[in-house]
């Protein structure tokens, strides 16, 4: 058992002995060695189920939304990427602050599950792409913390540049190239909604496209309504979008959502300046304000 | 038949998301001044070029239109004081990500045009449906294959 696993199920342990939270959410190991899911402990004896390993992907601050209607407060593992969600739910009126107890964990950056499975247990195995471009591992909010401090400024200062690479790299085809490469994309799509299940800036109360009677989407599952939904959904998430990069790993067809939301994050950052989602929980969001002197294309 | 080969008499289609204070009376304008503009376009009213959410614009195409314009009040001439400074926010965005996915650039655009730019509205309708024509008909993200 890791020293982090260790430090997670005391402090868990003592969370739910002293009745400080009712519920706290963590992550358990799955079926198979390269899966923890997330986990919900509400009694101290459950908390050895808590782990923590190279494969906690999934990003626990979404389901602060599911228990938000919840008597007592719910304790919370948060790593960088899970607490800038928070930060943006909270932005959002969706979570009450004084609810949650959040436990922060430095992270190292995540493995790659689907080179997991590939490689198999004894391999040398590759980060995940979303921890290679990770700029935020450390937990920008807590109340409690495991790991050293020291570790944190470290961290914090070694701050890369975000990486636009592959967005420019798609940029600079042909607009029937472009085409023709996001239309195979999307043909894979089986509209699952995986996607925007574990997204956590997806926390609309009923979303557009399960309002079936209004008729925003069809159910057909063909090109066109699939790329009317992967455009929809890119700009729901426009300037709310933290980069965690569930929507990749949770896609079963393996579809580079990513590449949709960076070049949004890209956008923003050129055309109305730098902005990064879930950090400050004081300014405003890109789309839900202006400013006079915005670019002027329109004339 | 197909929508990839040219139908014989083929016309474009426009669709103009027209704001109800200063678009659409500029619109009008040109009519009373008898100004001759393309009839490839209908024109939609919206109380507000901030009405109009980006999924209108790509069920536009999904249904069968050859290029989409948005037009507004001048910023600074929103009947409710900021709606076009949203709009431009949003359409600088969309017109990106639009491209981004392989859309060509002339069929979706957005425009200024107030209430005594009966030329303008002229003007920048006749050029549009121009940029279309020779274009084509559109066929991406068309939903009829």
């Amino acid at each position: 058992m890791s020293e982090m696993t260790k430090k997670m199920q005391e402090i868990a342990r003592e969370i739910l002995e002293k009745g400080e939270a009712q519920v706290v959410i963590g992550w358990e190991k799955g079926t198979f060695w390269y899966l923890s899911p997330p986990a919900f402990i509400d009694k101290p004896e459950d908390v050895q189920r808590l782990v923590w390993d190279d494969f906690c992907h999934n990003n626990l601050s979404k389901y602060l939304v599911d228990l938000k209607n919840h008597e007592g407060k719910t304790a919370v593992f948060v790593k960088g990427c899970d607490s800038r969600a928070f930060n943006r739910l909270l932005q959002d009126k969706q979570i009450d602050r004084e609810k949650v107890i959040l436990i922060g964990i430095p992270c190292p950056g995540l493995l790659d599950q689907d080179k997991a499975k590939e490689l198999g247990k004894n391999s040398e195995l590759p980060k995940a792409q979303k921890c290679l471009e990770c700029q935020y591992p450390n937990p920008l909010v807590y109340d409690y913390y495991l790991g050293d401090k020291e570790a944190l400024n470290e961290v914090a200062a070694t701050k890369e540049a975000a990486d636009y690479s592959d967005v420019a790299a798609i940029e600079a085809m042909s607009p029937d190239e472009r085409y023709d490469f996001w239309t195979r994309q999307y043909d894979r799509c089986i509209r699952c909604y995986a996607c925007r299940n574990v997204c956590p800036a997806c926390s609309c109360r009923e979303c557009v496209f399960d309002q079936t009677r209004v008729g925003w989407i069809g159910k057909a599952n063909n090109s066109s309504e699939n790329q009317f939904f992967a455009l929809t959904r890119a700009m729901h998430v426009a300037g709310r979008c933290i980069e965690c990069g569930e929507c990749e790993r949770a896609c079963p067809m393996d579809i580079p959502i990513m590449l949709l939301n960076k070049k949004l994050v890209k956008d923003i950052n050129e055309l109305f300046g730098e902005y990064d989602a879930g950090v400050d929980i004081e300014g405003k969001l890109p789309l839900g304000h202006f400013d006079k002197n915005d670019p002027e294309e329109f004339m | 038949m197909s929508i990839t080969e040219m139908p014989q008499n083929w016309e474009p289609k426009i669709l103009v998301f027209a704001c109800n204070w200063c678009t659409y009376a500029g619109a009008d304008l040109a009519g009373l001044s008898r100004l001759q503009y393309p009839p490839n376009i209908r024109i939609l009213r919206v109380p507000c070029s901030g009405r109009v959410n980006p999924q209108f614009v790509i069920r536009a195409f999904q249904r069968g239109i050859d290029g989409v314009l948005v037009a507004g009040c001048h910023p600074g001439d929103c009947h409710y004081v900021s709606g076009n400074y949203f709009t431009r926010r949003r359409y600088l965005l969309m017109q990106r990500l639009l491209q981004y996915v392989g859309i060509d650039p002339e069929r979706f655009q957005a425009r200024w045009i107030s209430g005594s730019e009966g030329p303008k509205f002229q003007q920048v309708v006749t050029q549009i449906t121009e940029e279309i024509r020779a274009m084509g008909p559109n066929r991406k993200l068309r939903d009829a294959q």
